[in-house]
C-alpha cells in the first residue's frame, strides 16, 4: 500500500506552500527521511522528507506549483505499484503537524475512509488540472479516477472554508485572512459580515497572512476573461509559468553583444537578464506596494548622542564572551523595547477601521537575506534583558539567512526596527510593515557639530533615527516625542540599563 | 343590453321541434353559356391558366423534394412542402370573384391559394397599382430578383413576382414575401389580400373572425375567408370561432349601421383526409361536413357542399355567399370538396388509401376536365392551351432558378429576425377620424366618480384612507382604457362579461355607458377564439384589447397566445403589426383552477411583451404604454390588487396621461443590505418582510418591483445587487420554472463578483392551489422570504425559521417532483 506524502503545515497560519524543486523523480528509490522536495512559503524554505522507504511512485505537483498544506503531493510505494486513485488514502486531516521545526518532514498515511472530493481552492484545482497532463504515474496509469487525484487531496476537508465572491473581494482588499475565519453564512460560508467583523476585531497580521494565503491559486495580474476576470486558463498559465521559471531559472535577452565583442578585454556578460518574480521577492514586491498605497506614511528624522552607547559597546567587547556578542543594534532594540510601553500610539496596529494598541512589545527586526528582506519577531522584547534580546536577535537572523525561519516566528510584530547604519546611510524613509503603524530606521553614527555654551563647537558622535509613521492614525507630535525620548535614552544608555522606567517619556 | 332580450319561460318551455333548413349539396347548375356571359372567355381561359400554374408549381416542388431536380435545375429543399396537387380548382374557383380587399386566410397547404389570390389580383389591378405595390414591397427586394428577366408587360412581370416571392419564401430567402421567415406553411402576400396561412390545423378560423370583425367594426369593404381543412372541424378553436362569429348580438344589439355579423366564410377545403385520417367515415361523424352549419345558428350558417372539382361551381358559391355576408347575415359555411392527389407531404406513402381511389379522382382531374370543356366548346384551341402549358413551365422554371440561387436569393441575416420580433412603433391611433363614443368623457359617470377619490392611499397625516374613498388599481386600469378608446377609433375590446357587467372585476364599469356595442362587447366563452380574433383584428390594422377572466384560462388559449399572437410580426418579417393587448387577471381565493400566476409561461415565449403592474400608478402608466404600442402585450393584473390604493407615489396617480418607461423595474423602497425583487402582488408581502428585517435585525432591504417581464432592463437590478450583495426574488408563480430563476441566473452572471450569497427564489409551492383559507401554505408569505434569507443568504442571529426553506428540503422537493 502506497504511503501518501502531504504538504506539511508550516505554522498555524500557513495555508499553502510552493514546491521549489523536486529532489527525487518518479521511479527513484527513496529511504525514509530522504529529502523529496524543497518547498517554500513567502518567508522560508523547507524540506519535505519521505515518510517511508520504497520508490517514489507518483508526484502530483510540479515545481512551482502552489499546494495547500496537508494536501497530497506524492506517493511512496513499491516499485511498479499503481498509485492510489482519487485521493483514496484519505484526507490530510490526520497528517502530523510540521510545527515550527526547522525542516518540514511531516507526512503521514491515514486510513480515513472518507474519500475527499472537490473543494480545493479554485486555483489549486486549476493548477492540478494543468499539471495532470504531463505529470506522474497517476495519469499514466490510465485510470479515469487517477486524473482527479490531485484535486481530491484537498478535498472535502471538513475544515474547507467557503467564501462568497463579495466577501473574498472585501477580504483581499482589507487584508483579512478569511481562511481562518469561522463563517456565519449558510453552511459556515464566510460572508461579507464576517470580514467586517474580523476587521472590527483587528485580526492581526492580516495583510501579511492574507497576502500569502491569497497567493494560493490566484492568477497573477489581470485575468484574461471578460472584464478582466481571472479564468481557469489564467490559473493554468500561472502554474505553467511558475514551472518554467523553476526550470529555466532566469531567461537571458541578448543585448549589445556586438560592441562588447569589439572592446578588448570586455569579458563581462552585458546582456539584460530577466528574472520572474517568485516566492519571497514577489511577496515583498506586493507588500511594499500595498503598504505605500494603503497608508499615509510620514518619516521624521532625529539623532541622539551615541557616546554612551559606544562606550558601553567598548566595555562589552573588552569583557569578551559572552558579552562581546551584544551589538549596537541590540542596544537600540533594547532601548526601543523599554520605551514603547510609554508610547502606546506607536506600539499599535491599524486594520483600516480600528487602532489596536498593544500592551506587549513584539519587536520586528528587518533581516537582509539572499532571498530578500525578512522580518522575524522578537517576542516579548519588553520583558527580555539585553542579553536575551541579543541572543534571540542573532538566532532569528540566522534562521532567516538559513531559510528555516517559521512563519509563526515572523508573525505578530507590533513595531519594527530596520538598520541601515552599517552601510553608512545617514537617513532614509523606512516603509511601514502593515498593519503596524510605525517603523524605526536606524542610521549611521556621524559626528555632529554641537554648539557648546562657551560658544565653541564640539563634534559629538550621533546615531541617526528615521521614524516612519502611519499618519492616518499617528500624529506628528507623539512620533516626535518618541524620537526625543529615544534620543535621550540613547544618550543615557547606562541609566536605561537600570530600567527604572524613569527616563524620559511622557509619563 | 341583453335586458332588452327577455328570456321568457313561457316561450322557452313550449313544446315543439327544431327544424333545420335544408343544406344544399353540389347544387351548382349553371350552364357554360351563362358562365361565358358572366365572365367572358378570357376570364374562363385565365381560370385554366391559373390552375395550370398551381399544378406546375406544386409539381416542381414535388420533383425538388423527391428527385432534387426540376427541368434540369438541381436543388435540395430541406423544409416542408405540403402540396395541393388535385386541389387547384378549389383555390382558383374561390378567387374568381374576390377583390383585393377580400382577405383569404389559409393553412399549411395553401401554396395554391396564395397563387390563385395573387393571380386574381394581378388580373384585376391596374398596371400602375401593380407597379407601385411591387416597387414598394420590402423595399423592392422581391421585384429586384425578377425584373432583370425578360417579361411581357407589367402583368407578366407581376406573375413572375408572385411566383418568385412565394417560392423564395418557401426556400427561406431574404427576398421571399416574408423574408424567408415564414416559409412554406406561413407564406402570404397581404397587398393582394392573401393573408397569413397557418400551420396549426384550424388556426386561421378564429383569426379570420377577428379580421371580419375588423372589417365590420371599422366599416371596411371586403369579406374574409378562412380556408381550413375538413379535419379542423375536430378542433375546439374552430368551433369557438364559429360561435363567436355567429353571435346574435351583431344583429340584435349592435348599431344597425355597423352592418351586422362579421362577413366571413368558414371554407372547409374538404379533401376527405386529415393527414391519413378519413374524416367522413373514420375520424368524424358528420358524414357530410356541411351538416355542421345546422349546429350553429337557425340559418345553418347558409351552409352548402360545393363541388370543388369544378372551379366555376366554387366561384358561383362565393359570389352568392358574398351577398349574404354583405347584408350582415353571416357567417357562412362552405364544404368545398376536393381531393389531394399528391400525398400529405412528399414522404407520404398513401398507406391509408388505395391506388384505385386515387385513380378514380385522377379520372376526374379538374384541370384535365376543365381543359376538355374549354377545348370542346371552342373557347380555346389546343395550340392556345399547349402554349399556356409551355409558358407556365418556363415561368416556374425561371422562378426556381432565381429562388434556388444563393447569389440572387441570399438568406436573411439573423438580425432580420431580431429586428422583426417587435415593431416598437408607438401609435396614438391606428385609424382616422373621431372615435365613435356615446358621450363626452367628462360626462361619464365613472369619470365623474373618480374625481372625488383620493389618488394617494394616505391622508395628509399619513393615515390610510378607507377603500371607498381611494382611487384604486382597477380605476387606474379604467382610466388607461377609456383614454385610448377616445383617442383611437380602431380600438375595440371584447371578452367575457366585458360590457354590462363591467368586467368581472369592475375594471370596465363606466365603459358600457361610453361606448357603442361594436367597440365593447361580450363574447362567447371561447378563450381561444377571444385571443385568436384579437390576433386577426390586430394584424388587419386595428387595436384590440381582449380579456381572459382568469390567468388559468390561458390554457384554453394556448395556441393563440403562444403561436399566433407572439409570432406573426416576425413570421411576416414585420409586414404585420400586432397591437393586441390581452388583459389577464391572476386570481386568488378560488382554488386550483382559478388562482395561478402563469406569467412565467408567457415569459418563455419569444415575441410577447409581458407586463405585471402591482400599484395603481404602474397599472395606469403601464396600460397606457401597452395601449399606445404596436406589439402584442400580455398584461397581467392581480385580483389581490384591484382594491388597492397608491402607496408609493406621494403626489398620487396623475390624472393626466403618462407612461411608465418600458422594461424598467422600479425601486419601491431603497435599502442597503439586501435586495428583494418581486413580480406582481408579492410586492406587498416583500414590504412586510422588509419592515420586519429592519425592525428586528436592523437589516435595510431594498425592494424592487420588476413590473416588466419582457422586455426587462436588468441594469437597475444588477446595480442594486452590487450594492447589497444579496438578492431574494419572490412572486406567486410556482417556483419550478419561475421566470424569477431566469432573472436570478442573469444576476449570478452579471453581478457574480459582488454576490455575498446565491440569489434565492421564493415561489409558490409546486402544487395545486388550495382553498383560500390555506393559501398561506402555498403562496409566498412574509415568513417565507425571511426564512429564505435566513437559510440561504444571511443567517439571522437567534432566528428560528417557521417554514422549511432549507437546501435539503429543496433537494427533497425536486426529487419528489413537488
Amino acid at each position: 500500500m502506497a504511503t501518501e506524502v502531504l504538504m506539511p503545515r508550516q505554522g498555524q497560519s500557513v495555508e499553502s506552500c510552493i514546491i521549489v524543486a523536486w529532489k527525487k523523480q518518479v521511479g527513484d528509490a527513496v529511504q525514509e527521511g530522504d529529502v523529496l522536495c524543497e518547498v517554500e512559503t513567502d518567508k522560508a524554505t523547507f524540506e519535505v522528507e519521505s515518510p517511508a522507504s520504497g520508490t517514489l511512485i507518483s508526484v502530483l505537483y510540479e515545481d512551482g506549483d502552489e499546494v495547500p498544506v496537508l494536501e497530497q503531493i506524492a506517493f511512496v510505494g513499491q516499485a511498479g505499484e499503481e498509485p492510489p486513485a482519487s485521493g483514496a488514502p484519505g484526507s490530510g486531516q490526520a497528517a502530523a503537524e510540521a510545527g515550527s521545526g526547522s525542516t518540514g518532514s511531516a507526512a503521514a498515511t491515514t486510513d480515513s475512509a472518507d474519500a475527499p472530493a472537490a473543494g480545493a481552492e479554485p486555483g489549486t484545482a486549476g493548477a492540478a488540472e494543468a499539471a495532470s497532463d504531463t505529470r506522474s504515474a497517476a495519469t499514466d496509469a490510465g485510470t479515469s479516477a487517477a486524473a482527479d487525484a490531485p484535486r481530491s487531496g484537498a478535498g472535502d476537508r471538513s475544515d474547507s472554508v467557503f467564501i462568497s465572491p463579495r466577501a473574498r473581494d472585501r477580504a483581499e482588499r482589507a487584508g483579512v485572512p478569511w481562511q481562518t475565519l469561522a463563517g456565519t453564512g449558510p453552511g459556515g460560508r464566510v460572508i461579507e459580515r464576517d470580514i467586517e467583523a474580523a476587521m472590527a476585531a483587528g485580526t492581526v497580521a492580516t495583510r501579511d497572512a492574507a497576502g500569502r494565503i491569497g497567493a494560493g491559486g490566484q492568477a497573477q495580474g489581470a485575468g484574461s476573461g471578460a472584464g478582466g476576470r481571472v479564468t481557469s486558463a489564467d490559473l493554468r498559465e500561472g502554474a505553467t509559468a511558475a514551472g518554467a521559471t523553476q526550470d529555466a531559472g532566469t531567461a537571458t535577452v541578448a543585448d549589445g553583444a556586438g560592441i562588447a565583442g569589439a572592446i578588448p578585454g570586455m569579458q563581462r556578460d552585458r546582456s539584460t537578464t530577466e528574472t520572474k518574480l517568485a516566492g519571497i521577492r514577489k511577496k515583498i514586491a506586493t507588500r511594499m506596494l500595498e503598504s505605500v498605497q494603503n497608508s499615509a506614511q510620514l518619516t521624521l528624522h532625529a539623532s541622539g548622542d551615541a557616546r554612551a552607547l559606544l562606550a558601553y559597546r567598548a566595555r562589552l567587547k573588552a569583557a569578551g564572551a559572552p558579552y562581546d556578542g551584544i551589538s549596537l543594534n541590540d542596544m537600540v532594540l533594547f532601548a526601543v523595547s523599554r520605551l514603547l510601553p510609554r508610547h502606546p500610539a506607536l506600539n499599535a496596529t491599524f486594520d483600516g477601521t480600528a487602532i489596536h494598541a498593544h500592551g506587549a512589545v513584539h519587536l520586528g527586526m528587518a533581516v537582509d537575506t539572499e532571498r530578500g528582506l525578512m522580518v522575524p519577531v522578537i517576542r516579548d522584547a519588553d520583558l527580555r534583558p539585553l542579553a536575551s534580546i541579543s541572543t534571540e536577535a542573532r538566532r532569528l537572523a540566522g534562521a532567516c539567512r538559513g531559510g528555516n525561519i517559521t512563519a509563526d516566528e515572523m508573525a505578530g510584530g507590533t513595531f519594527t526596527i530596520t538598520n541601515l547604519g552599517a552601510m553608512g546611510i545617514e537617513m532614509f524613509t523606512p516603509v511601514l510593515n502593515p498593519p503596524q503603524v510605525a517603523i524605526l530606521g536606524v542610521c549611521s553614527i556621524e559626528a555632529k557639530p554641537v554648539l557648546k555654551t562657551d560658544g565653541s563647537v564640539e563634534h559629538i558622535p550621533s546615531m541617526g533615527f528615521s521614524l516612519t509613521i502611519d499618519h492616518q492614525v499617528v500624529d506628528g507630535a507623539p512620533a516626535g516625542r518618541f524620537l526625543k525620548d529615544l534620543s535621550e535614552s540613547i544618550a543615557q544608555f547606562d541609566l536605561l540599563l537600570a530600567d527604572t522606567g524613569l527616563i524620559g517619556g511622557d509619563s | 343590453m341583453p335586458r332588452s332580450l327577455t328570456v321568457d319561460p313561457k316561450k322557452v318551455r313550449k313544446s315543439g321541434t327544431v327544424s333545420v333548413p335544408e343544406i344544399p349539396v353540389n347544387a351548382y347548375s349553371r350552364t357554360l353559356k351563362q358562365e361565358q356571359k358572366r365572365y367572358g372567355d378570357d376570364a374562363l381561359k385565365r381560370v385554366y391558366y391559373d390552375m395550370l400554374t398551381i399544378r406546375e408549381f406544386e409539381t416542381m416542388l414535388n420533383d425538388i423534394k423527391t428527385q432534387g431536380e426540376y427541368q434540369g435545375v438541381v436543388y435540395d429543399h430541406k423544409g416542408p412542402a405540403h402540396l395541393s396537387i388535385g386541389q387547384e380548382s378549389a383555390a382558383v374557383g374561390m378567387c374568381v370573384n374576390l377583390d383585393i380587399e377580400d382577405f383569404i386566410f389559409g393553412s399549411h397547404r395553401s401554396h395554391g391559394e396564395i397563387l390563385a389570390k395573387c393571380y386574381a389580383a394581378v388580373a384585376r389591378l391596374d398596371e400602375k397599382q401593380l407597379e407601385s405595390i411591387m416597387k414598394s414591397y420590402l423595399g423592392g427586394d422581391t421585384l429586384k430578383a425578377v425584373e432583370g428577366q425578360s417579361y411581357d408587360g407589367v402583368r407578366d412581370l407581376a406573375e413572375n413576382f408572385v411566383l418568385y416571392g412565394t417560392l423564395a419564401e418557401i426556400f427561406g430567402r431574404k427576398a421571399g414575401f416574408n423574408r424567408g421567415l415564414g416559409g412554406s406553411m406561413h407564406a402570404f402576400f397581404a397587398p393582394f389580400g392573401s393573408m397569413p396561412n397557418n400551420a396549426l390545423v384550424g388556426g386561421s378560423a378564429d383569426i379570420t373572425v377577428g379580421a371580419a370583425l375588423y372589417k365590420r367594426i371599422n366599416r371596411k369593404p371586403g369579406i374574409c375567408i378562412a380556408n381550413i381543412g375538413d379535419a379542423s372541424a375536430g378542433c375546439g378553436p374552430v368551433w369557438e370561432a364559429m360561435m363567436l362569429s355567429a353571435m346574435e348580438q351583431y344583429r340584435t344589439l349592435w348599431p344597425k349601421d355597423v352592418g351586422g355579423a362579421p362577413p366571413m366564410i368558414f371554407n372547409f377545403i374538404n379533401n376527405f383526409y386529415g393527414m391519413g385520417g378519413q374524416t367522413a367515415g373514420e375520424t368524424m361523424g358528420f358524414d357530410i361536413l356541411a351538416r355542421l352549419g345546422a349546429g350553429v345558428n337557425p340559418e345553418a350558417m347558409h351552409a352548402e357542399r360545393v363541388d370543388g372539382y369544378n372551379p366555376l361551381a366554387v366561384a358561383d358559391a362565393i359570389a352568392r355567399k358574398r351577398e349574404i355576408l354583405e347584408s350582415g347575415k353571416g357567417p357562412v359555411l362552405l364544404d368545398t370538396i376536393t381531393y389531394r392527389i399528391s400525398g400529405h407531404s412528399p414522404s407520404d406513402a398513401s398507406s391509408y388509401r388505395t391506388k384505385e381511389e386515387i385513380e378514380l379522382w385522377r379520372e376526374v382531374d379538374p384541370i384535365v376536365s376543365y381543359r376538355a370543356m374549354l377545348s370542346e366548346n371552342g373557347i380555346a384551341t389546343d395550340d392556345e392551351l399547349n402554349a399556356m402549358q409551355d409558358k407556365v413551365v418556363a415561368k416556374v422554371t425561371q422562378a426556381l432558378k432565381l429562388a434556388s440561387d444563393l447569389d440572387v436569393s441570399p438568406r436573411p441575416e439573423a438580425s432580420v429576425i431580431e429586428t422583426t420580433m417587435f415593431s416598437n412603433t408607438p401609435t396614438d391611433s391606428f385609424g382616422e377620424g373621431e372615435a365613435e363614443v356615446l358621450m363626452p368623457l367628462s360626462e361619464n359617470p365613472r369619470v365623474q366618480q373618480l374625481t372625488r377619490k383620493a389618488r394617494y392611499a394616505f391622508d395628509e397625516n399619513g393615515k390610510e384612507l378607507s377603500k371607498m374613498k381611494v382611487y384604486a388599481y382597477r380605476d387606474a386600469l379604467f382610466e388607461a382604457m377609456i383614454h385610448r378608446f377616445y383617442e383611437d377609433p380602431t380600438m375595440a375590446a371584447w371578452g367575457e362579461e366585458n360590457r354590462d357587467w363591467g368586467g368581472a372585476f369592475a375594471v370596465y364599469r363606466g365603459l358600457t355607458e361610453a361606448l357603442p356595442y361594436h367597440r365593447l362587447f361580450n363574447s362567447s366563452i371561447s378563450e381561444g377564439a377571444i385571443v385568436g380574433s384579437g390576433v386577426g383584428y390586430a394584424l388587419c390594422g386595428g387595436r384590440a384589447v381582449v380579456e381572459l377572466m382568469y390567468c388559468d384560462f390561458m390554457g384554453r388559449a394556448g395556441d393563440e397566445l403562444f403561436n399566433q399572437m407572439a409570432k406573426w410580426q416576425s413570421m411576416s418579417a414585420g409586414v404585420l403589426k400586432m397591437p393586441l393587448v390581452v388583459r389577464v387577471s391572476v386570481g386568488s381565493k378560488y382554488g386550483a383552477q382559478h388562482s395561478q400566476d402563469w406569467s412565467s409561461l408567457v415569459a418563455h415565449i419569444p415575441g410577447l411583451k409581458v407586463m405585471f403592474p402591482a400599484t395603481p400608478y404602474d397599472a395606469k402608466g403601464m396600460l397606457n404604454l401597452a395601449l399606445r404600442g404596436s406589439d402584442p402585450v400580455v398584461f397581467f393584473e392581480s385580483q389581490r390588487l384591484y382594491d388597492i390604493g397608491e402607496y408609493f407615489v406621494k403626489d398620487g396617480v396623475p390624472e393626466d396621461y403618462y407612461e411608465v418607461p418600458e422594461g424598467e423595474p422600479d425601486v419601491k423602497r431603497s435599502g442597503s443590505d439586501i435586495t428583494i425583487l418581486t413580480i406582481g402582488a408579492t410586492l406587498y408581502r416583500a414590504l412586510e418582510a422588509a419592515d420586519e428585517l429592519q425592525e428586528k435585525w436592523g437589516i435595510s432591504a431594498e425592494v424592487i418591483d420588476a413590473r416588466f417581464i419582457n422586455p426587462l432592463n436588468l441594469d437597475p437590478i444588477v446595480e442594486s445587487v452590487k450594492k447589497t450583495g444579496k438578492i431574494v426574488l419572490a412572486s406567486d408563480a410556482c417556483e419550478r420554472g419561475s421566470y424569477l430563476h431566469t432573472i436570478a441566473s442573469q444576476v449570478n452572471r452579471l453581478a457574480f463578483n459582488y454576490l455575498d450569497g446565491p440569489p434565492a427564489v421564493v415561489g409558490s409551492r409546486n402544487w395545486i392551489t388550495p382553498a383560500y383559507e390555506m393559501e398561506d401554505v402555498f403562496f409566498p408569505q412574509k415568513e417565507w422570504i425571511i426564512d429564505t434569507i435566513h437559510e440561504a443568504v444571511l443567517p439571522l442571529p437567534g432566528y428560528t425559521a417557521t417554514t422549511v426553506q432549507t437546501d435539503g428540503d429543496y433537494v427533497r422537493r425536486y426529487k419528489a417532483g413537488v
